[in-house]
């Protein structure tokens, strides 16, 4: 009878890395809906031109990186583990139905004058797809390893590359009356009224993602998210309620509204633009994300008040994608300083302190000194 | 009844299967091979020699320094041999005795009066050890150098399967109340605390009326089922709430902790004047019978196999020991000492095989751990060589209770690194 041997624990939970990233696809699947409702076949194609691309991206570096290029390389890649679907399915809701760049002119109209097939859209989701998993993931190593969010930092290399040519403009929604609705609220900032709350709550409002139009579809994903314990259902109240307080700050009060519309202002800030669903699906991201909650609420905090600062003075109307990425940064930093005590820790007496008590108590007795660091 | 627990930690599939079968004797074997280290601390010094007659309670092996414990024989019959043989974490010298199935005993004098002093002396006497798991001497263990308020009886038996405990306090229940009053009168205490989880309330109701019948004063503390709740210094923050300090002993924060074996043992020693020299233990898993038993030091592991009706042929690990802290065994040839609470045999199903996949940072490990340490950067920092920072992360103050690697969904073998840490930090001078 042959036996294993190794060392404990020899029994594990039956949770696995491709568990969780088929919570988070099971997760997205109301906004995939909803933005499917809302913008067309045209998400379709951008989803699985995402998926494919992200697919065999990764599929290629892990062959050309791995010794065996035959089945066994292709069995012990690492797209197994699913992470590559999340990518490619955030990055394609991140974006517009449809990108046209202009110059190219390449984009099918169909007889109403409406877009029938975007084809540069394809090559910009493809694009995009190549950036987030060879550059942003498997360059730094694979899953756990990336510093940044990969389909966050893909859809700001679309945006800063392509968006000169028009590709993220501003798109309407199939159930908004005629084709003209210009910018979103963040872009005009106009006085809000309680049913322009709730265009925005339901999703009936023109965006620059299709994946944040629906509010409702991101609250079903994040209650989802936190049953199953994937995520931790404080990290995205703290971040949308830092970005509700700093936009407060710095655009509510100067603006100078009182009263029901200063909190509509607030709740405006909240419901519109990117910030529930990254704050939902792209803040939680693990590895670009701190351990400990307290790590965590700092880093949600400065993703609200980086997103309200570039809102109220920056250069774009929408900057949560921008604050994430600038906080990715920070993560490494918050784990080394922000490391939880282990129990039992006593603090060391400061040899100052010690001298100066000395003076005042006349010597101090060691137990009972540890048995009130013991006792607390 | 209020339900107290200690901080962070898992819940752990309990499968304590084994929790209605009465403990059964089994039978020595013809020969049994008595180890002289049982205990941690220096072996005993073997005091018989080839040919000797002996009785089961003579003593065979002397402590030798003060962190030592005696070892006595668990059957009559010869000596056949002194003779260094495997055990699962080394070799030791073991005394080879054959069996003539007579059982005649030997005993230790009766106690005239019953003081702290007579009480620590009998307990070093009869070779009593810690038999939670650890082995710690317990004469030593019990005459702490600061002086202690509290006396726990550890009934937690957090571990899963493992229900040898559960089934003393069933059984024993007065042995095993009036063994750790002996205990709490050798510390100079006259009443005593009993943590247990919710998960034996029958054993809970059982000792609430043998105290109260016997007017003992012992007060029942009913823990959460929730994993580890029996590690020492997380089962004195549930009970007590007192943190035990870094890198200190339990009795810096006036507290003494028992197993309920060692009080089991302790009264058997003190009333009946019998030596340690057999223990109730567990066999469950993938055995044909899985059931309690009590099995005399010195047996070898595969006797009580056989006596459970064997391993299934799906077996495919044997532990002693519980699943998440016990040590896998290579064959079932070694001998039961004074700590083997369990031979536990896994199977397929249970038994975690997949290779350790790349860390996702996703934080589980650092939400389980009772210890409040950061295990993946442990785990990332070792995996590097670089020790000195694996112990800023607290490589040293782990327990290796395995809830890390229990919750980690890549499956990483996080306390393997930790073990390894350690080590290398000592080797180091870290």
């Amino acid at each position: 009878m042959r036996q294993t041997v190794s060392a404990s624990p020899h029994i594990t939970s039956n949770n696995s890395t491709r568990k969780i990233m088929t919570d988070v696809l099971i997760a997205l699947v109301p906004c995939i809906v909803c933005a499917t409702v809302f913008y067309g076949y045209h998400v379709i194609i951008n989803l699985v031109t995402c998926l494919i691309f992200c697919f065999v991206t990764e599929l290629l570096y892990s062959l050309i990186k791995s010794k065996n290029r035959n089945k066994d390389g292709v069995k012990s890649s690492s797209v197994k583990d699913l992470s590559f679907a999340v990518t490619a399915v955030i990055l394609a809701l991140n974006l517009p139905s449809v990108m046209t760049v202009s110059a190219w002119n390449i984009t099918a109209y169909n007889a109403k004058g409406g877009v029938a097939f975007s084809f540069d859209t394809v090559v910009l989701c493809a694009l995009g797809s190549i950036v987030s998993i060879a550059l942003v993931k498997m360059l730094f190593g694979g899953i756990g390893k990336n510093f940044a969010n990969p389909a966050c930092t893909g859809r700001i290399f679309l945006f800063i590359a392509f968006g000169g040519a028009g590709a993220f403009a501003t798109v309407s929604s199939l159930f908004e009356s005629g084709a003209t609705t210009g910018a979103t609220w963040l872009g005009t900032r106009d006085l809000v009224t309680g049913n322009d709350l709730l265009n925005m709550f339901l999703g009936n409002t023109g965006t620059a993602a299709v994946g944040e139009t629906c509010v409702i579809a991101v609250l079903v994903g994040y209650v989802y998210l936190s049953a199953r314990k994937v995520i931790d259902a404080r990290y995205p109240l703290i971040t949308v309620g830092s970005v509700m307080f700093f936009a407060m700050l710095f655009d509510v009060v100067p603006s100078g509204h009182k009263g029901t519309a200063f909190f509509y202002d607030m709740l405006a800030h909240a419901l519109s633009g990117g910030v529930m669903f990254g704050a939902v699906f792209m803040a939680t991201d693990y590895s670009t994300s701190p351990n400990t909650f307290v790590g965590n609420a700092i880093f949600s905090i400065g993703v609200g008040l980086i997103t309200a600062l570039i809102r109220a003075f920056g250069s774009f109307p929408e900057g949560f994608s921008f604050a994430l990425l600038i906080m990715n940064l920070t993560v490494p930093l918050i784990d080394k300083y922000i490391a939880p005590k282990p129990f039992g820790y006593v603090k060391p007496i400061k040899e100052k302190k010690e001298k100066k008590e000395k003076k005042r108590k006349q010597p101090i007795a060691e137990t009972a000194a540890v048995k009130e660091a013991g006792n607390e | 009844m209020k339900k107290f627990t200690f901080k962070k930690g898992i819940r752990v599939p309990h499968n304590k299967i084994t929790c209605g079968s009465p403990l059964t004797e089994c039978p020595a074997p013809s020969t049994v091979y008595i180890p002289l280290a049982q205990h941690i601390g220096k072996p005993a010094v073997c005091c018989v020699s080839v040919g000797d007659k002996v009785k089961a309670g003579t003593i065979v092996g002397r402590a030798d320094g003060f962190v030592s414990a005696n070892v006595f024989s668990s059957v009559s019959g010869t000596v056949k041999a002194v003779e260094r043989r495997k055990t699962p974490n080394g070799a030791c010298a073991h005394v080879v005795i054959e069996n003539d199935f007579r059982y005649e005993t030997e005993s230790l004098p009766k106690l005239a009066n019953i003081d702290k002093d007579v009480l620590i002396e009998r307990i070093a006497a009869a070779g009593i050890v810690g038999m939670g798991g650890a082995g710690f001497p317990a004469s030593v263990k019990y005459s702490p150098k600061k002086s202690v308020d509290t006396f726990i009886l550890n009934a937690a038996e957090c571990e899963p399967y493992i229900t040898c405990d559960h089934r003393l306090l069933l059984e024993q229940t007065e042995c095993v109340l009036k063994g750790a009053a002996y205990l709490a009168a050798a510390l100079g205490l006259d009443s005593f605390k009993i943590g247990i989880e919710d998960n034996k309330l029958d054993a809970v109701e059982r000792i609430n009326a043998i105290a109260a019948e016997k007017g003992m004063r012992a007060e029942v503390i009913l823990l959460e089922s929730r994993y580890p709740q029996g590690a020492e210094k997380q089962l004195i923050y549930a009970v007590t709430r007192r943190k035990v300090p870094r890198g200190g002993l339990p009795a810096d924060v006036g507290v003494a902790v028992g197993n309920v074996h060692t009080a089991y043992a302790v009264c058997d020693a003190v009333v009946n004047g019998t030596p340690l020299y057999r223990r109730a233990m567990t066999v469950a898993g993938a055995v044909e019978r899985p059931s309690n038993i009590w099995v005399r030091t010195g047996s070898k592991l595969s006797d009580c196999l056989e006596f459970c009706g064997g391993a299934k042929a799906d077996c495919v690990k044997t532990l002693a020991g519980g699943p998440m802290m016990g040590t896998a065994l290579d064959h079932t040839d070694y001998a039961v000492t004074k700590t083997t609470g369990a031979l536990l045999l896994l199977d397929k199903k249970h038994v975690e095989t997949s290779q350790p996949q790349p860390c996702i940072n996703c934080g589980k490990c650092a939400r389980a751990c009772p210890m409040n340490l950061m295990p993946m950067y442990i785990d990332a920092y070792t995996l590097a060589e670089n020790y000195g920072e694996a112990k800023r992360y607290g490589a040293l103050d782990c327990i290796e209770c395995g809830c890390c690697a229990f919750t980690c969904p890549a499956k990483r073998t996080i306390v393997q690194s930790v073990k390894v840490a350690k080590r290398k930090i000592k080797e180091l001078g870290l």
